[in-house]
């Protein structure tokens, strides 16, 4: 049984997701943890439109019938990051500045004050198969463990928190922070001054 | 392990032996210290069924990896004995300097077991090791004269922790001081102390350094820390200016300062007991604990008598609670409370207790009326010794109110007074009451610092799908805090991660987050597992009916009632216990918990 409150949490995270340009109409997946289940989009729900019975419930333990036959592709990546951090609520996108650092940084190291308060690192995972796949379940997990946030190279970013609009609140927090990092580059100047050099972030 | 010194001590005050207990890792990698080692030594000694204040009951004190290290609160310890209010397994964690003036010592833990014939203090001596001498002197002092006796005898430098009259003379909600000001507050664990003889512990001359694996990466986190500690308003501000007791705006402002005994949730009249006043009218100067920057304890001068606090759940429980509005009045109760050994929480809540009883018929003492102020301190005094009506209220709400025919007067769960948070005003807090395994307890899980301040993220206070869930990362993330150990107001500002990299680069270990919460799983439920041995049942994981079936009728918080059966089937089944709330086997076994023998 989803109740209204949480049809809403989830609807208005799509929305937001949707309207921020972060997924195209089919992709990107949320969830949270509820009763010891998980509530999880469906596959191919359209986020911006999410109708009551786009959200499914799945085990949080192992694979069953609904998790394998309609909920979202990222099912078994949710239910790992579940079972191996202290996530209550999950947040997949594909934003474009991550994606785009991705695919040339092994990790984004935040340069922008909140995020370096915040965040300080994003680490960047490869996987061979990077949608839907064990490997990546695996690694996204563990990765997870310690980060609030990670980026799965040429995918996109996997966000953890407390409820759905906190883990969206990580999603957008590490996409502003690489967004401006983009930019920088794009400029091609030196900074002024880098705090993460003074923070000790190559120890994060 | 490093960051520890896997030692522990333990003196029989019955024979006067002196043991001392080498630890192998695998404990401290279980259980950390703190808490869950303290919760692991007490359930390997003591049997369920063990009467709290017998001298088969112990007194298992621990600190932790993070204890003395540059990690920020790193003084606090912690404390694990059986309660002689509530009959549970009871954990209780201090700040101010005696735990890193334990450890300084290099010891893990000091086990306290037997009863002395006569009266007698501890003392710790890091240069001489323990001794046990007369407290005969001490005997019948209040804190703050024993306190400064003790300051005389064993020096200057010398820390200590001691009971007041209440603690001797079996009260069951008196408490134990810390240097005179702060506390193991709750529980009755005073009176455990009292029924050994124990009028107080001394730890003086301690030299050793917390060993720490990877200093330059410990200072690292530290600093980032301190970085958010500075960011957050509620540490580098809220805290600080107003201490605890800035709170009180707050919850009475959302509608869920329980007023009268928890009949209102508002009152309009109340800030002029919260922070804000206390700031403008009592300061005196502000005070922090070993290694801490928020500093959020107080001293204040009121009427001409001096001391620390009030902190929030004091001036409300001696306060609003009872109707009572004279900040000054409320601010001497509380001195009383502290210099006479007692629990602010569990006093004020069974005054009330008493007051809503009286204005029923069923009490036979008139003036303890809603408002009367002029009884608060006399109340206070003759509770510590027994007095008058003191006699009644020295037993708790929960007898109280059982022994006057109306048990839903007292506003507890497993007998211990519930605090400031009314649970009509956050649902998820709520649950937490009802299923903390040391009773009526907001620390056990604390999800009112995510419903009511974000901190340290927001979570709606009214919405029931998922907060089981959240109750129960809370509870598990909170073990191992108490474990470590370190002070809630640091989890303000700070996510769990933080936790597992402090005590990564402490021990070299790999305490991961998912193995740090395994740890705090494990701990809950060997807590849980001792309870049910004692003979609590799913019964007692419950609330006083008026928050299950009575809302409030305004303010911010009206019409609310807690949907606890609908939380609670749904709390288990997180847990992995049965439908009778037992823990089931397959749970027990995944965390190593080997059935209780004892």
């Amino acid at each position: 049984m989803i109740d209204k409150e949480t049809f809403n949490s989830f609807d208005l995270v799509g929305k937001d997701l949707s309207n921020r340009g972060y997924n195209s109409s089919y992709s990107g997946n949320i969830s949270m943890k509820s009763g010891g289940k998980i509530i999880i989009t469906r596959r191919s729900a359209m986020l911006g439109w999410l109708q009551p019975e786009d959200l499914v419930i799945i085990d949080l333990e192992e694979e069953d019938a609904h998790s394998g036959l309609v909920a979202s592709t990222e099912s078994n990546v949710h239910r790992n990051i579940y079972k191996e951090t202290d996530a209550m609520a999950i947040v997949h996108a594909h934003t474009p500045a991550c994606t785009a650092l991705s695919m040339v940084e092994d990790e984004i190291t935040c340069i922008d004050a909140e995020g370096m308060l915040i965040y300080k690192k994003i680490p960047v995972v490869e996987c061979d198969v990077p949608v839907g796949s064990y490997e990546l379940a695996e690694k996204v997990a563990s990765t997870l463990k310690n980060y609030p946030a990670m980026i799965v190279r040429a995918h996109g970013v996997f966000a953890k928190g407390i409820t759905l609009e906190d883990a969206l609140g990580v999603l957008t927090g590490v996409e502003q922070s690489a967004d401006i990092l983009y930019r920088i580059k794009l400029m091609g100047q030196p900074l002024k001054r880098d705090y993460s050099k003074e923070k000790g972030f190559s120890n994060w | 392990m490093t960051g520890l010194f896997n030692k522990i001590l333990i003196v029989n005050l019955s024979s006067g032996k002196q043991q001392t207990l080498e630890l192998e890792d695998k404990i401290y990698e279980d259980y950390l210290g703190g808490r869950g080692l303290g919760v692991k030594l007490f359930t390997d000694k003591v049997s369920p069924k063990t009467d709290p204040l017998s001298k088969e009951n112990i007194l298992v004190f621990t600190v932790g990896p993070i204890t003395g290290t540059s990690v920020s609160t790193s003084g606090r310890m912690s404390l694990v004995t059986k309660s002689p209010l509530t009959g549970t397994i009871f954990y209780s964690n201090t700040g101010g300097m005696f735990g890193f003036s334990l450890k300084r010592c290099g010891i893990d833990g000091l086990i306290v077991e037997g009863k002395s014939d006569m009266p007698c203090y501890l003392v710790v001596d890091g240069e001489k090791g323990i001794s046990i001498k007369s407290g005969n002197a001490l005997w019948n002092l209040d804190t703050e004269e024993t306190y400064e006796e003790i300051k005389k005898i064993e020096g200057d430098r010398s820390h200590s922790l001691m009971i007041g009259p209440a603690g001797e003379n079996l009260v069951r909600i008196a408490s134990i001081m810390n240097d005179g000001g702060r506390a193991f507050g709750r529980g009755g664990v005073g009176a455990v102390m009292g029924s050994k003889n124990l009028k107080a512990i001394v730890v003086k001359n301690g030299k050793q350094k917390t060993p720490v694996h990877n200093e330059e990466l410990l200072k690292t986190y530290a600093k980032s820390a301190q970085d958010k500690i500075k960011a957050l308003p509620i540490t580098r501000a809220a805290l600080p200016l107003f201490g605890t007791a800035g709170i009180l705006h707050v919850t009475n402002s959302l509608g869920m300062l329980p007023i009268r005994n928890f009949k209102k949730g508002f009152h309009k009249e109340a800030d002029k007991t919260g922070g804000e006043a206390i700031r403008k009218e009592i300061f005196s100067k502000s005070e922090a604990c070993y290694g801490c920057s928020i500093r959020c304890g107080r001293y204040t001068k009121a009427g001409g008598m001096k001391g620390k606090g009030p902190e929030y759940e004091s001036v409300w429980a001696l306060g609003a609670n009872c109707e009572i509005f004279n900040l000054l009045k409320i601010t001497q109760a509380n001195y009383y409370c502290n210099s006479l050994g007692l629990d602010t929480i569990s006093m004020g809540v069974t005054i009330s207790c008493a007051m809503e009883l009286q204005e029923k018929g069923l009490f036979p003492y008139p003036q303890m009326q809603f408002g009367n102020e002029d009884i608060l301190i006399e109340t206070v005094k003759n509770t510590a010794y027994r007095k008058g009506v003191g006699e009644e209220l020295a037993e708790g709400s929960k007898l109280l109110a059982e022994k006057y025919g109306d048990p839903e007067t007292a506003i507890q769960v497993k007998g211990l007074e519930i605090p400031a948070y009314d649970p009509r005003g956050a649902f998820g807090h709520a649950l937490g009451y009802a299923t903390s395994n040391r009773g009526g307890c907001h620390l056990s899980g604390y999800l009112a610092a995510m419903e009511l301040f974000s901190a340290p993220k927001r979570v709606p206070r009214f919405t029931q799908q998922g907060k089981p869930d959240l109750l129960v990362l809370k509870q598990n993330q909170s073990a191992v805090e108490d474990s470590l150990v370190c002070c809630k107001f640091v989890g303000y500002a700070l996510g769990f991660d933080f936790q597992s990299r402090f005590v990564t680069a402490i021990t070299g270990y790999d305490f991961n987050i998912s193995r740090l919460l395994e740890i705090g799983e494990r701990i809950y439920n060997l807590e849980r597992l001792f309870n049910i041995k004692a003979g609590f049942t799913n019964k007692e994981d419950n609330l006083p009916d008026r928050f299950k079936n009575v809302p409030f009728k305004e303010g911010l918080s009206k019409d609310r009632i807690v949907p606890l059966d609908d939380m609670m089937k749904s709390y288990y089944n997180v847990r992995g216990w049965n439908e009778q709330g037992i823990p089931e086997q397959k749970k027990l076994l995944e965390l190593g918990i080997i059935e209780l023998n004892n």
